[in-house]
C-alpha cells in the first residue's frame, strides 16, 4: 500500500507570498479529495508531492523515503500526476503512441508498452480511437487520453488535477469507476476537485485547503457536514446535502441515492 | 503566476513618464549614438540610459539581457582589437596577443552602441505597461492592427516560456528526463516543441475569434477605456530630446 507523508511543508514562489504554510499530512488508504477555493495551494501542493516543485522548507516522504534525491522522471514510475490541460502534453499524432510514451520512458519494452497502453485505452473506452490523431478528438476525450497515458505507467500513487472539468455524466461515471478500480488494486488516489458532488460521491476522505493551510481533514461525511467552516473557505456543501437541509432532514447526505432513500421513508 | 509581460510594476519617475516620450527617447538615444563618433558623447548617452534604468528600479532586470549580449561584445572586442585594418598603435600586449588602440576604440564604440540600444529599449519595455504603450499609439492615430501586433510581440516571450514550463512539467511527469547530456536533451526536443507550437497556433485562432466577436475590425470611431493621463513636463522632455537630436546632427555636420 502506497503512502505519502509531508512534514512541515512550506512553499512560496515569491518571497512576499507564501503558498503553502506548513502542511503536515499522512496520505494513505482511502481515495482522498482535495478541495479549496482558487489559489488555496492545491495544485502547488500536488506539484510538490510529485517533485515538480521543491519545498522551501519541510519534506515529502514516499513510503518512508525522502523524495528530494530523485528526479521527477525517476519518481514518475511511483507517482503519476494527471494535469488539467491535456494539450500541454500531447505531441504524437497517434493516440496509441501518445499513451505508449510514458511506459517506454520508464523502461517498458515496445511490446509491453503497447499492451499496457491498449489496456489503459480499453478501460477508458478509447480502444477504437487508438489510431486516431489526438487533435481530431474532443477536449474531453483528450483529457481521457491524458488519464490513459498515466494509467499505462501503472504508478503506485495517482494524482488527478480537476479530472471532472468538461466531462459529462458518462465521463464522470467512467472516472469514478477508474478511481474505484485503482483503489481496489491498492493504489493511493488523490484528486483535486471543484465539483463537490463528485467529491462527496466518490471519495472517502476529504481535505479542505485554505490559504496554504489544511482547514479540515477527515471522513468526507464529517467534512461536508461542517457548513460554517466550509463557507469560511468559500466552499459549498454538495447539492444532496443542501437539498436535505432545505427540506429539514437531519444528518448529512452525500449522494442522490442516500437522499432519495431518506425521502422515501 | 505573474502577468504575461516583461513590464515591471514599480513606482518611479520613469514609470510615470508618457509612453510616447519614452518611445521618442529610444529613437533619439539610439540615433545620437550612431550620428556621433566621439567616444565621450556616446559614453554619456549610454550613462544616461543606464541612469534611467536605475531610477526606474529595473536595472536588475536588464542584467540577464546584457549577459546574453556579452558573447557578441566579446567577439567584437576580439575581432576589432586584432583585425581592424587601421590597427597601428599597440595599446598593450598580453602574452603573444597584441591589442591595437584603433581597434579597441572601434570596439568600445560598437559596444557602447549595443549597450545603449539594449538599455533604451529596456527603459521603454520594462517601465511601460504594454496596454498603455499600445493605447497611446492608437490614440495618436496608429492602426489598432499595428497595436495588436506590437502587443503580441511583447507578450510572446513570457507566454512561450510559461507554456514551455507547463509542458516540461507534463513530460517529466511521464518519465522523460530533461536534464543530462546532449543526447538526452535532443531526445527531449520533440515532446516539448510540438505542444508549444500546436498550443500557440490554437491560441492564435482562439484569440482572433475573441477579438472579432468584440468588434475588432469594426469601422466606426473608437472610444478608449482609459482616460488620457496628464503627464507633467512631457512637452519639456520632448523638447529637450529633440534639441539633443538636432544638436547631434549639427555637431556631426560642422565638425
Amino acid at each position: 500500500m502506497a503512502k505519502l507523508e509531508t512534514r512541515g511543508l512550506h512553499f512560496s514562489y515569491t518571497a512576499e507570498k507564501k503558498v503553502l504554510n506548513g502542511i503536515d499530512l499522512i496520505l494513505e488508504g482511502p481515495p482522498t479529495a482535495i478541495v479549496g477555493q482558487n489559489g488555496a495551494g492545491k495544485t502547488t501542493f500536488v506539484k510538490v508531492l510529485k517533485g515538480l516543485l521543491r519545498p522551501s522548507k519541510g519534506s515529502v516522504y514516499f513510503n518512508g523515503e525522502d523524495i528530494k534525491d530523485q528526479t521527477v522522471a525517476q519518481l514518475s514510475r511511483h507517482i503519476g500526476l494527471i494535469f488539467q490541460n491535456p494539450n500541454d502534453q500531447i505531441f504524437k499524432n497517434r493516440v496509441l503512441d501518445e499513451v505508449m510514451f510514458g511506459p517506454s520512458n520508464i523502461g517498458a519494452s515496445r511490446d509491453d508498452a503497447r499492451d499496457q497502453a491498449m489496456a489503459a485505452l480499453e478501460r477508458l473506452g478509447l480502444e477504437d480511437e487508438a489510431d486516431a490523431n489526438p487533435y481530431d478528438l474532443s477536449l474531453s476525450e483528450r483529457k481521457l487520453i491524458a488519464v490513459a497515458s498515466i494509467l499505462a505507467m501503472d504508478p503506485d500513487v495517482l494524482i488527478f488535477d480537476e479530472p471532472t472539468m468538461g466531462q459529462d455524466f458518462e465521463g464522470k461515471d467512467l472516472l469514478k469507476q477508474i478511481i474505484r478500480e485503482e483503489h481496489a488494486r491498492g493504489k493511493l488516489i488523490l484528486c483535486i476537485l471543484h465539483d463537490m458532488d463528485f467529491a462527496a460521491d466518490v471519495f472517502d476522505r476529504t481535505i479542505v485547503f485554505n490559504q496554504g493551510n489544511v482547514l479540515l481533514d477527515g471522513p468526507t461525511r464529517e467534512v461536508f457536514s461542517q457548513k460554517d467552516i466550509l463557507e469560511s473557505a468559500f466552499l459549498e456543501q454538495p447539492s444532496p446535502t443542501q437539498i436535505a437541509r432545505v427540506l429539514g432532514l437531519d444528518g448529512c447526505y452525500l449522494t442522490d441515492a442516500e437522499l432519495i432513500a431518506a425521502l422515501k421513508n | 503566476m505573474g502577468a504575461m509581460t516583461l513590464y515591471v510594476k514599480q513606482r518611479s519617475p520613469v514609470h510615470s513618464m508618457d509612453p510616447l516620450t519614452k518611445i521618442l527617447y529610444v529613437i533619439v538615444s539610439i540615433a545620437v549614438t550612431y550620428i556621433l563618433r566621439e567616444l565621450w558623447a556616446i559614453a554619456a548617452m549610454t550613462a544616461v540610459t543606464f541612469l534611467l534604468l536605475v531610477i526606474g528600479k529595473v536595472f536588475r532586470k536588464i542584467i540577464p539581457v546584457l549577459g546574453l549580449s556579452l558573447l557578441l561584445i566579446v567577439s567584437i572586442i576580439v575581432v576589432q582589437g586584432f583585425f581592424n585594418p587601421e590597427n597601428e598603435t599597440v595599446l598593450f600586449e598580453l602574452g603573444f596577443l597584441t591589442f591595437y588602440e584603433e581597434g579597441m576604440r572601434a570596439a568600445a564604440l560598437f559596444t557602447l552602441r549595443i549597450l545603449n540600444m539594449i538599455g533604451s529599449f529596456g527603459v521603454l519595455i520594462l517601465t511601460t505597461k504594454p496596454d498603455d504603450l499600445v493605447e497611446s499609439l492608437i490614440k495618436r492615430g496608429f492602426s489598432p492592427r499595428f497595436g495588436y501586433i506590437l502587443l503580441s510581440v511583447l507578450q510572446l516571450i513570457p507566454q512561450m516560456s510559461a507554456t514551455m514550463g507547463k509542458i516540461t512539467d507534463a513530460q517529466r511527469s511521464r518519465g522523460m528526463e530533461t536534464d543530462g547530456n546532449l543526447w538526452v536533451r535532443t531526445k527531449a526536443f520533440f515532446p516539448l516543441i510540438v505542444p508549444v507550437v500546436l498550443n500557440s497556433l490554437n491560441e492564435t485562432r482562439e484569440r482572433a475569434i475573441a477579438l472579432e466577436v468584440r468588434g475588432f475590425s469594426s469601422k466606426g470611431k473608437r472610444t478608449f477605456l482609459n482616460v488620457t493621463e496628464d503627464y507633467p513636463y512631457r512637452h519639456v522632455i520632448r523638447g529637450v530630446l529633440l534639441a539633443v537630436l538636432i544638436g547631434a546632427i549639427v555637431w556631426r555636420v560642422w565638425t
